[in-house]
């Protein structure tokens, strides 16, 4: 996304927005987040393969649950981005693919905290998110195409061999090592 | 118990994205209710997931649509929410088999609730096994291995998801002990020899059919369908 456009926010707009609406229920702060993630949501979601009119409802729940457990959410923890992302991923799996057994990990931002004995800090700081989508954007290409085919078309690394005409080894590599470069700049380590 | 083996961070970043088969996250996700390091990273691989959501570059195009769906949205802000029924209902049935007796969460929709009211099959001396009767293609099992057994050598076409519960084996990879996760892909052969003590424990998933070589391929592979 080009940072010349005018309605690009960064990480910390967005979440002052949440915590107004966490704080008052600032419905003005609410349709801000509204207007800028919906049609983003829905357009994750077509990604997915929904259909125009499944994509248009389970983003509008998705967004209705950032207002509704907007209470519990701590900007300190989790960027709002990351916190629709699991929403609204879970709810394609739940709906969508209809996988009964899914065990949806916690929709909600900060329960990688419950073990308070991994060592780590999840803190996710606005810098680090922007330093996170400039990553996204210099990834080699084919890295780009493997994270894209995984986090929009939800494909398996053997799907993902299959399409490419790769060996699933190097298909496991490289969306490895384009992991690893996402996360160099988040953690401050290599 | 602080696992030693952990997911390739392939593996984790499918999971983050919701690509791995519900056969494999209920794998990946007992290997991280008990590992602090796969969650942080799992963390970081959602961390992926919103910054790409984020960077959604939607066309400005239906704009009566949009502006029908934003008011459908204001409507419906004023709305008590609804507690969810499966939200609801989690705590209470949690506690029905005493703790120890319990399976770990991930594993209980495809195998119940109980370790004690497991019905093993026998599959081969020394081994038994239990086969997820419902999945989504992939399979899943529960292998249960005598100690001090060697498993035969076998490779795999695709990937073999293995988490250790109970027991522990070793292999040319290491030591495998509870917590501990092996993240194997169609490059490796490898032959797990059981530790003495207590029968290994695991739950496995698999994508493809294991490839074993020899008379025991022949007499387990229509046997147990893998």
């Amino acid at each position: 996304m080009s940072s010349s456009d005018p309605q690009v926010r960064d990480a910390g707009y967005w979440s002052a927005q949440m915590a107004a609406v966490s704080l008052r229920r600032d419905r003005d702060s609410f349709m801000r987040i509204y207007d800028h993630f919906a049609p983003r949501t829905r357009l994750y979601l077509k990604g997915l393969g929904c259909p125009e009119a499944v994509a248009e409802e389970l983003a509008q729940e998705a967004l209705l649950r950032l207002w509704q457990a907007a209470g519990r959410y701590d900007a300190t923890r989790s960027s709002l981005s990351t916190w629709l992302f699991r929403i609204a991923r879970n709810l394609h799996i739940d709906r969508v693919r209809r996988e009964p057994y899914w065990v949806p990990m916690d929709d909600e931002p900060g329960w990688v905290d419950k073990d308070d004995a991994s060592g780590f800090s999840s803190a996710e700081s606005h810098a680090e998110q922007v330093e996170l989508q400039q990553r996204i954007e210099h990834l080699p290409a084919i890295q780009a195409r493997l994270i894209r085919m995984s986090y929009f078309e939800a494909k398996s690394h053997q799907e993902i061999a299959e399409e490419l005409g790769m060996p699933l080894g190097t298909v496991k590599s490289s969306l490895r090592r384009a992991f690893l470069r996402l996360q160099l700049g988040v953690r401050g380590q290599a | 118990m602080k696992p030693r083996h952990h997911l390739d961070e392939a593996t984790v970043l499918s999971f983050a994205a919701g690509a791995l088969s519900p056969e494999m996250v209920a794998v990946a996700a007992t290997h991280m209710e008990v590992c602090g390091l796969c969650r942080e990273r799992l963390s970081g691989a959602e961390r992926i997931g919103g910054a790409l959501l984020g960077q959604q570059q939607p066309a400005v195009g239906d704009t009566a649509r949009g502006a029908r769906l934003r008011e459908a949205m204001l409507g419906l802000l004023d709305e008590e929410p609804k507690i969810e029924a499966s939200q609801a209902a989690a705590p209470a049935s949690s506690n029905d088999a005493p703790a120890a007796d319990c399976l770990p969460s991930p594993l209980q929709p495809y195998f119940g609730r109980s370790w004690r009211a497991l019905r093993w099959r026998w599959m081969a001396p020394g081994v038994h096994m239990i086969r997820a009767a419902r999945g989504s293609g992939d399979t899943l099992i529960l292998l249960k291995i005598a100690p001090g057994k060697s498993m035969p050598m076998h490779s795999h076409q695709g990937t073999e998801l293995t988490q250790i519960l109970q027991g522990a084996y070793n292999d040319a990879l290491g030591h495998f002990a509870p917590g501990d996760v092996a993240d194997l892909d169609n490059e490796i052969e490898h032959q797990p020899i059981t530790a003495p003590g207590v029968p290994c424990v695991c739950v496995a998933a698999l994508d493809a059919p294991l490839r074993f070589p020899g008379w025991l391929a022949r007499r387990l592979q229509p046997l147990v369908g893998l």
